[in-house]
C-alpha cells in the first residue's frame, strides 16, 4: 500500500530477529525432548482410576499408629538438617573471605577455594550419600556428612557473592583510617553482610529439611529411611501417614523461616 | 616541622600510554587549606590518591611529616594513613552500622587487631567523639544507622570520622558534589573551620571555582595531568581559569557562578 504509515520499531530491528529465532529454536527442542521421553499427557488422565485407587484404597486412611519409630526418625532428619545447614555454613563463613574478590589475601588462593566450592555443589547430596553409604555403611552420620558437603558448595558460592556486593567503598575509607584486616572484615564486610548471610543460611535450612528426607530414603537414616522400610515391605497406609507427617513438618519449618526472615531482615 | 607533605615528581600511569599524573609537584604547610582544581579526568582524585597511598604511585615520592612513604608497607603505611583524614564523595559510610560505630572506625588505626575487631574502644575516645558529633549536629543522631541519613548529614559523619584519627593531614575528595547548595555550605564550612581550629592542613578537590577561591589560601589547577597553576587565589585570574579548563569563561558560568561542573 503507497499510503501505508511508516512503522516505527520501539527496538532494534535484528535484535528482534534473533529474540525470535531463539524463541522457535528453544520451543522446538523442548518438544523434541518432551517427544523423546514419550510421556502422554493423556496417560495421567486415562489411567486415573487406577492412581486414585491406590490413593484411596492402599494410602488412606493414614495409619499413624503402626508408624513406630516416626517421631524419634523424623527428629533424627530435623538434627541432620539442622546440623549440615549449621556446619557448612561456619565453614563457608571462613572460606568466603578467603573466595571473595574483595577480600581475598592471595588471587590464587581464591581461585582453588571457589574451584573446591564448584565441584563439592554441583555433585548433588544424592549422589555424595550413595558415594558414602557404599564407604562407610547406611546411617545418619552418612546422611550429615552429605548433606555437609553440597550445603558447603552452594553457601561457600552465596557467601562470597554477598561479600562481593558489599562494594569497595566503604572498604577503602577503613583502609584510608588505618585498619588492618581483620578490622577490616569485623567493622565493614560482616556488618554489611549479615542480610545476606542470614538469608542464605535460612533458605538453607528449608532446601536441607526436604533433601535430608530423600538422602535418608538411600540410606542416610532419619524420617527417609523408616519411609522406604515401609514403601518396600508394602505397608502403604503406614508410608501415607508418614509422608502426611514430613509434608506437616515442611510447611512448619517453612512458616518458622519466613517469620523469621522477617524479624531479622529490615 | 613546618611541611607536613612534599609531593616530588608525582607521576601515575594506568597502564601503558597515558599518564594520569604527569610529573606534579608541590608541597603544604602545616595549617594551610589548598584546593585543586582542573576539569573532569585531569587527574585531581588520583593525586589525592597516591598521597595515602590508595593510588600507588608510579613514579615520584611523597614525604610525609618528613617520611617518604612512597613505598611503605604494612604497618608503616597504616601508621602513616592514620595520620591522614580522608573525605569522600560518596561518604563511604557502612551503613548497616550505627553513626556511632561508623565515626569510631577512625581510631581503629591505633587499636591493636583484637580491640579493633571487638569493639574495645577507649572511653576518653567515645567522649571525643560525642564531642565532635555535637559540634557537628549530629549528637541526637549517635544511635542512627547510617543508612537513615540525608546526605549532607552522612557527609557530616564522614568528617567526624576522619578527624576522630586525630590527622595532621586531611583530604578531601570532591566532598560537595553530591550535596545541594545548602550543604554545600554547611560542609565546607565544617571542614574549613574544624582544620583551623585544630591546625590541621587540607587538600581538597573541587569542581566549583567560586567555593575554591572562597576557602582556600592557595589553589593548584591541573590539567591534563600536569600541574598549570599553583599560587593564592587572588592570582587565579579568569585567562587562568580558561586556560585550567581549556574553554572560555562564558562555558564555565552558570547563575553568574564559576562552577564548572567535570
Ligand atoms: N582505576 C583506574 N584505572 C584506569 N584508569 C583510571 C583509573 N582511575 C582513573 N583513571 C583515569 O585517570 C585519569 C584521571 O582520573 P581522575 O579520577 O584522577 O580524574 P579527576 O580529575 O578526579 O576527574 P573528576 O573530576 O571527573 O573526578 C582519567 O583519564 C581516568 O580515566
Ligand atoms: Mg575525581
Amino acid at each position: 500500500m503507497a499510503d501505508k504509515q511508516k512503522h516505527l520499531p520501539l527496538v532494534d530491528g535484528g535484535e528482534k530477529k534473533m529474540v525470535t529465532i531463539a524463541f522457535f529454536v528453544m520451543l522446538a527442542l523442548f518438544t523434541a525432548a518432551t517427544a523423546y521421553t514419550q510421556f502422554n499427557p493423556f496417560t495421567i488422565l486415562k489411567e486415573q482410576s487406577t492412581f486414585w485407587n491406590f490413593i484411596t484404597q492402599d494410602f488412606l486412611p493414614p495409619d499413624i499408629a503402626k508408624a513406630k519409630g516416626l517421631w524419634s526418625a523424623m527428629l533424627q532428619t530435623l538434627g541432620m538438617a539442622l546440623a549440615a545447614t549449621f556446619i557448612a555454613s561456619c565453614l563457608a563463613f571462613v572460606f568466603a573471605f578467603l573466595g571473595s574478590g574483595t577480600t581475598a589475601p592471595y588471587p590464587w588462593l581464591s581461585k582453588i577455594i571457589r574451584a573446591v566450592g564448584s565441584f563439592t555443589r554441583n555433585i548433588p547430596a544424592l549422589v555424595w550419600s550413595f558415594i558414602l553409604v557404599m564407604a562407610f555403611g547406611i546411617g545418619t552420620s552418612v546422611g550429615l556428612i552429605a548433606l555437609t558437603v553440597e550445603t558447603f558448595g552452594f553457601l561457600l558460592r552465596a557467601f562470597i557473592e554477598t561479600i562481593d556486593e558489599v562494594g569497595s567503598e566503604s572498604l577503602e575509607a577503613l583502609n584510608a583510617c588505618g585498619a588492618d584486616y581483620f578490622q577490616k572484615l569485623a567493622q565493614c564486610v560482616i556488618p554489611a553482610a549479615i542480610p545476606g548471610y542470614i538469608s542464605w543460611f535460612l533458605y538453607c535450612i528449608e532446601v536441607n529439611i526436604r533433601s535430608s528426607t530423600i538422602v535418608g530414603m538411600v540410606g542416610g537414616g532419619g524420617v527417609g529411611l523408616v519411609l522406604m522400610i515401609y514403601i518396600k515391605s508394602f505397608k502403604y497406609h503406614v508410608a501415607g501417614a508418614i509422608i502426611l507427617a514430613i509434608a506437616a513438618v515442611v510447611i512448619l519449618v517453612d512458616l518458622t523461616t519466613n517469620w523469621l526472615r522477617k524479624r531479622v531482615l529490615v | 616541622m613546618s611541611k607536613p607533605l612534599i609531593v616530588e615528581h608525582l607521576t601515575k600511569s594506568y597502564g601503558p600510554g597515558s599518564l594520569a599524573v604527569d610529573d606534579v609537584s608541590f608541597e603544604v604547610k602545616q595549617g594551610e587549606f589548598v584546593a585543586i582544581i582542573g576539569p573532569s579526568g585531569a587527574g585531581k582524585s588520583t593525586i589525592l590518591r597516591c598521597i595515602n597511598r590508595m593510588v600507588e604511585p608510579s613514579d615520584g615520592r611523597i614525604l610525609f611529616e618528613g617520611n617518604d612513604i612512597s613505598h611503605v608497607q604494612g604497618k608503616k603505611l597504616r601508621d602513616a594513613r592514620r595520620r591522614i583524614g580522608m573525605i569522600f564523595q560518596h561518604y563511604n559510610l557502612v551503613y548497616r552500622l550505627t553513626v556511632m560505630q561508623n565515626v569510631m572506625h577512625g581510631r581503629l588505626g591505633y587499636m591493636s587487631t583484637m580491640d579493633g575487631i571487638l569493639n574495645r574502644y577507649k572511653e576518653e575516645d567515645k567522649e571525643k567523639a560525642l564531642k565532635l558529633l555535637n559540634k557537628v549536629g549530629l549528637l541526637e543522631y549517635m544511635y542512627k544507622r547510617a543508612s537513615e541519613l540525608s546526605g549532607g548529614q552522612k557527609q557530616r559523619v564522614g568528617i567526624v570520622r576522619a578527624l576522630m584519627q586525630e590527622p595532621s593531614l586531611l583530604l578531601c575528595d570532591e566532598p560537595i558534589a553530591s550535596l545541594d547548595p545548602n550543604s554545600s555550605k554547611v560542609i565546607m564550612d565544617l571542614i574549613y573551620e574544624l582544620t583551623k581550629e585544630w591546625n590541621i592542613s587540607c587538600i581538597v578537590n573541587l569542581h566549583q571555582v567560586h567555593v575554591a577561591k572562597e576557602y582556600a589560601t592557595r589553589i593548584i589547577g591541573i590539567r591534563q595531568g600536569k600541574l598549570v597553576f599553583d599560587g593564592p587565589p587572588s592570582e587565579l585570574t579568569n585567562v587562568m581559569i580558561e586556560e585550567i579548563y581549556n574553554t572560555s569563561m562564558e562555558n564555565l558560568m552558570i547563575n553568574g557562578e564559576v562552577r564548572a561542573v567535570g
